[in-house]
């Protein structure tokens, strides 16, 4: 589904990455971890076409990321990536579910695989352990763990070929963590989707299939 | 689309109010300078109404209306009774109302007419005379006055006043000889009848019995009034008359026919193209205002443009993560667009109800308080023009912000 070949970085303050190559296909769950800075946000937002390529390419499902306009990529990113961002960027004003419901609301090929909105949001909060009440309060009155699980369902929503989740735990204590990671790793559709998720706590890593440690690439 | 724009308005309600009301209030003032500039030459153009044409000795005609109309500078010549019985005598006038101007009263000039003036002689829209006290003088020994008269001097039906011969009151110059009653105080018009103080024509030939070559020769205390045979009052001359045509159509051919009189040098002007020139002149008043109108349509424009870039620049983060989501260009430029014009369009019709309402109830006390009448509408061709473009601006100063997402890298826009 997804393979990078020879991805480079250079940073405006002169520093410059040479990133491991990946492949990942459907059904597989991939940990990226590594020291903060060591660029795993970089790759992240590399492969959600959110930063434009400097060297190397990406090939998603057959289409080149180098031969992409930033709208096309954009255009990409809404129908078959789901992002999880680290800042959560939630938008204050709206409802959980208001919220939520972005995921797809750009989108045509992810809104097709949802029948129900209401019931989709509902399934979805319920599976990530939100109280259902919650559904219309406004996002900013929520803890950052119930909005960690807010931008989940987001990202989760329309089941979107790829998740990418970037140090979603990073807020959360390890109790919470776990409860976290088993919640979306049961939601997460093995038939149909993938998942990278980057974070630099290693203890994670029995949640995945693989894992790429970047402090033993670039030793 | 719409309820995603409103609730991120709403959350944002104190900066996006201040950014309504401060446009409001540059649009209020460019309304009132507009509505206050047309008022002032709907007023000027709409000094005297009702009548067809102005007859005088033949001069200019900005002259002749300049002394009929506005009392100002001294007609040079006068026309005779005898004329004005002539052109009386036409089948294709109405009526006809002669004056003569010369004499003042503290400052104020006397206008001595015949008591049909006050039927004939209307002002503003063709709305007529009314009195606030009294009645019009109908007797030689009675006046009647314009509202600013008897509120500057304290004068009221009853009072009584004497005339000075000429324009400046100086030594020897008072017709201290006779005083006339006031019978009757006009309400305020906003034109310079308020200014005037109106004589009966016999009683304004009586008081210049005794003077000869501006000079008093002997006074009315010296001779037996009543002894006087009865045409002695009749004036021999008047310095105009105004007239009522039957049909406005005659008005050319009357006054062709007037400029022909052969047996003297008399003309007819139209008031309504005579006060037109006449504003063309005093125009200055106009350009300023069209020129301040100017200046405030650019602070305004600058205003909105600053005001609505420094609001929407925190919007910056909510327009990252519809893009994020997928949310187009075509998404983004319409939510800023949306937004700019329902600022706009708020402020404007605001300003529109609020102005139009100030000069539908407040016409009459502005006029008392000021000396102005705004001109009354709800929106004039040229002020939609004016608010397009104030519009149209607003709408392109919010798509800087819209473009600013898309210049940003995503990926520093979202960590």
């Amino acid at each position: 589904m997804l393979q990078t070949l020879g991805l480079e970085y250079h940073y405006q303050h002169g520093k410059k990455i040479v990133f491991p190559e990946i492949e990942i296909d459907r059904g597989q769950r991939l940990l990226i971890s590594g020291f903060s800075g060591c660029g795993k946000t970089t790759l992240l937002s590399l492969i959600a076409g959110a930063l434009k390529l400097q060297v190397g390419d990406i090939k998603f499902d057959g289409q080149d990321y180098s031969s992409m306009s930033s709208l096309l990529l954009d255009r990409l990113r809404a129908n078959h990536i789901g992002y999880i961002f680290q800042t959560l960027n939630l938008i204050p004003f709206l409802s959980v579910s208001e919220n939520i419901g972005l995921g797809i609301r750009f989108s045509q090929s992810r809104k097709s695989r949802v029948g129900n909105l209401n019931q989709e949001i509902n399934r979805l909060v319920d599976s990530l352990g939100l109280d259902k009440e919650v559904l219309n309060t406004p996002v900013n009155r929520l803890s950052v763990g119930q909005q960690q699980r807010v931008a989940a369902a987001r990202a989760l929503l329309g089941k979107p070929d790829l998740i990418l989740a970037d140090e979603p735990t990073s807020a959360l204590d390890s109790d919470t963590t776990k409860k976290f990671l088993n919640e979306v790793m049961e939601t997460f559709d093995a038939s149909k989707q993938a998942i990278i998720m980057v974070s630099h706590d290693a203890s994670i890593a029995p949640y995945f299939d693989s894992v790429i440690d970047f402090n033993k690439h670039y030793a | 689309m719409l309820s995603l724009l409103l609730k991120s308005m709403r959350s944002r309600i104190i900066p996006t109010s201040l950014v309504t009301i401060s446009l409001m209030a540059s649009m209020v003032l460019l309304l009132s300078i507009e509505r206050i500039q047309q008022g002032a030459e709907e007023g000027f153009n709409q000094s005297i109404s009702g009548v067809d044409a102005i007859i005088g000795p033949r001069s200019s005609s900005l002259e002749l209306v300049l002394y009929t109309v506005f009392h100002l500078g001294r007609p040079t010549n006068n026309i005779t009774t005898k004329t004005i019985d002539d052109v009386k005598q036409r089948s294709d006038i109405s009526w006809l109302v002669p004056i003569a101007l010369g004499d003042s009263h503290r400052g104020y000039r006397v206008v001595a007419t015949e008591p049909n003036y006050f039927k004939h002689i209307r002002y503003g829209n063709n709305q007529p005379l009314t009195f606030s006290k009294g009645v019009p003088f109908a007797e030689l020994s009675e006046a009647t006055l314009g509202s600013d008269v008897a509120e500057k001097l304290n004068y009221s039906v009853g009072s009584e006043i004497q005339i000075t011969h000429g324009s400046i009151e100086s030594l020897g110059s008072k017709h201290d000889d006779f005083s006339f009653k006031v019978t009757g105080v006009l309400n305020k018009t906003g034109t310079p009848i308020d200014q005037a103080v109106f004589l009966d024509l016999k009683g304004y030939e009586l008081l210049h019995l005794g003077w000869k070559s501006g000079k008093k020769v002997f006074s009315l205390e010296d001779i037996d009034l009543s002894s006087l045979p009865p045409d002695a009052l009749n004036p021999k001359t008047v310095t105009a008359a105004f007239v009522g045509l039957k049909s406005k159509l005659t008005i050319f051919n009357f006054s062709k026919n007037i400029r022909e009189y052969p047996e003297e040098a008399i003309s007819a002007i139209i008031p309504g193209i005579a006060l037109s020139e006449l504003w063309s002149i005093v125009g200055l008043v106009d350009k300023g205002f069209q020129l301040l109108s100017w200046i405030i349509i650019a602070i305004s424009l600058i205003a909105m443009v600053t005001l609505i870039i420094a609001s929407l620049d925190n919007r910056k983060q909510e327009m990252t993560i519809y893009r994020a989501n997928g949310a187009s260009p075509k998404f983004l430029a319409a939510m800023v667009i949306y937004e700019s014009l329902l600022i706009g369009l708020v402020a404007i019709i605001g300003a529109i109800i609020l102005v139009t309402a100030v000069t539908y109830f407040a016409t009459n006390q502005l006029n008392l308080a000021l000396g102005v009448s705004p001109s009354f509408k709800w929106i004039s061709l040229n002020e939609i023009k004016v608010f397009s473009i104030i519009l149209l601006s607003g709408v392109l100063s919010g798509l800087i912000p819209a473009a600013m997402v898309f210049r940003k890298n995503l990926h520093q826009a979202l960590s």
